[in-house]
């Protein structure tokens, strides 16, 4: 398991996609960093937790695109060919499909903690400012619960059609275009900019209303539920987890 | 290792049916293989052996046990080789087999993967990026992976598509001693590998087992219906099936089988070639 792993993080990891994608973000984070978030949201310090979050929210694109670009290491007509072989072997599928799982993740998380060690970098050397542990919640409701959800989503949709992970590519740019309630605010980021106001105080402390947290604690669930689909639908009762793909 | 096909039929969803009613005993040690026309039925037979697919109709024992519960056990002792695959092109051959003797559980791979690498003869490179290999250096690849860890029962669908013939030999020869102690499944269209080193023939057609028995036993059937004559005129051909045409400096001389032979058609010994297209063509007849 832990070979397969380490080997599943080196191709995904290792190539010239994730190295691409890295210093886009990278360039990105740091012309929001300095143009948007050094002037701090909704009248907040730059490095309060709403102006990380919405720092967050504007790389959030990016990310959702990096965590998909990663199922396409699995989903692609390339890798279904390849799984014509692996699936040949006696390891169990359902311990394979985890691991191919958590290689993606960790992709996705090392994308989100270079973000992060980006906008750290960023605090230190233009405030002098090292209290990175408030930062840790508005981080943690922003990207959990999506890069879950992309996990999920993807997975299932590229089992479907290969080509549906690249539409599913474009869902943040369409949530950040509509106008949404309030609860689904971490959807599109407008809850860091948003809700701030409404609070009737300069410089709020962080705060997430329950409508918020449940909102985010759906998609959270809806991408587990997903992923358990996902899994279900790679490796049917009693059979193996090309099964499918062959059939078609 | 023994695997009995017992009545076993597959349709797809598409209503395509590729195999009626097929019985089939395989037992080791044996060198079969398995003949048959492009749609024949013989790439789903593999993909029915290894589980990729379930058949519509019909059990396949292992070692007595239905597949569908040694599926496991099936797999920890199968080397498959499939028509059509893809490998992690952005691994070493190295990297690659170290990834399969994982996926196989092999307790040690380095030696493993140091014998299979030195069997197909790649070990110049070893250590290149799948992305940069040829087309006949993939195929060895996945050969090699099939190899990985000595299994018993190894499956090989057109194995030496994409060899040069000097490779195509090696690896016919390598088929034979891997033989010698395992089940081994050789399906291909060239027939000259399958005369040299099986020891049983299968020949599918439209689903259907066509003839099961040694190669020297499907020469055997088609004595008396193999034969040579000088081409004169094209109604000469009629009811003949032809199977090679020379161009000499005295005419054309054309080899040809046929159910009964015309008085001009000179009988001729057959070979494995000719026999099976004459089993083929008699089928294509009826």
């Amino acid at each position: 398991m832990g070979k397969i792993f380490r080997y599943e993080c080196r191709r995904l990891l290792w190539n010239k996609f994730f190295i691409g994608l890295a210093v886009v973000l990278l360039l990105y984070g740091a012309f929001v960093l300095h143009a948007v978030t050094i002037l701090g949201v909704a009248h907040t310090a730059p490095f309060s937790p709403w102006s990380f979050g919405d720092y967050l929210s504007r790389m959030m694109p990016l990310l959702w695109i990096g965590m998909l670009f990663f199922l396409t290491f699995y989903t692609s007509p390339q890798a279904r060919r390849t799984a014509i072989l692996t699936d040949a072997a006696p390891m169990p599928p359902k311990q394979y499909v985890l691991v191919r799982c958590a290689a993606a993740l960790t992709g996705g998380v090392l994308l989100s903690l270079l973000c992060m060690a980006e906008a750290a970098v960023f605090y230190g050397r233009m405030f002098r400012w090292y209290s990175w542990g408030s930062l840790l919640l508005p981080a943690l409701v922003t990207l959990l619960p999506a890069l879950v959800f992309a996990l999920g989503s993807g997975w299932l949709l590229g089992r479907l059609r290969p080509w549906l992970v690249y539409v599913w590519m474009a869902v943040p740019f369409l949530l950040a275009a509509l106008s949404l309630p309030e609860a689904f605010g971490l959807w599109n980021g407008s809850f860091f900019t948003a809700h701030p106001l409404t609070l009737g105080v300069l410089d709020p402390d962080f705060v997430l209303p329950a409508a918020v947290l449940a909102a985010q604690l759906l998609l959270l669930i809806a991408g587990i539920l997903l992923l358990q689909i996902a899994f279900r639908a790679a490796v049917p009762p009693g059979g193996s987890i090309t099964r499918r793909a062959v059939r078609r | 290792m023994e695997l009995n096909i017992q009545n076993v039929s597959m349709t797809y969803p598409n209503g395509k049916q590729a195999l009626k009613g097929l019985g089939l005993d395989l037992r080791s040690p044996s060198l079969i293989g398995l003949l048959g026309p492009n749609g024949a039925g013989k790439s789903t037979l593999m993909k029915l052996l290894v589980a990729a697919l379930t058949p519509t109709a019909g059990t396949i024992l292992v070692d007595g046990q239905p597949l569908e519960k040694a599926e496991r056990q099936l797999k920890a002792r199968l080397g498959y080789l499939p028509q059509d695959f893809g490998l992690f092109d952005e691994l070493t051959v190295t990297q690659f087999l170290d990834y399969m003797a994982a996926l196989k559980g092999l307790k040690q791979p380095k030696a493993a993967i140091r014998a299979v690498i030195q069997a197909v003869n790649l070990e110049v490179k070893a250590r290149v990026p799948i992305r940069t290999l040829s087309g006949g250096q993939r195929q060895r690849v996945g050969i090699a992976q099939a190899l990985l860890g000595d299994p018993p029962f190894l499956i090989f669908d057109e194995p030496t598509v994409g060899l040069d013939p000097e490779e195509r030999i090696h690896f016919r020869n390598l088929f034979s001693r891997t033989a010698q102690d395992r089940l081994v499944l050789l399906s291909t269209h060239i027939i000259e590998d399958v005369q040299s080193v099986c020891d049983q023939i299968v020949v599918i057609h439209h689903g259907q087992i066509r003839f099961t028995g040694t190669p020297e036993q499907l020469i055997a059937s088609a004595a008396g219906h193999v034969g040579v004559f000088w081409e004169k005129d094209e109604t000469q051909e009629q009811g003949l099936h032809i199977t090679a045409r020379v161009n000499t400096s005295q005419g054309v001389r054309c080899r040809a089988v046929a159910d009964q032979l015309p008085p001009y058609v000179q009988a001729e010994e057959p070979t494995l070639e000719d026999a099976y297209l004459y089993l083929i063509s008699r089928e294509a007849a009826q």
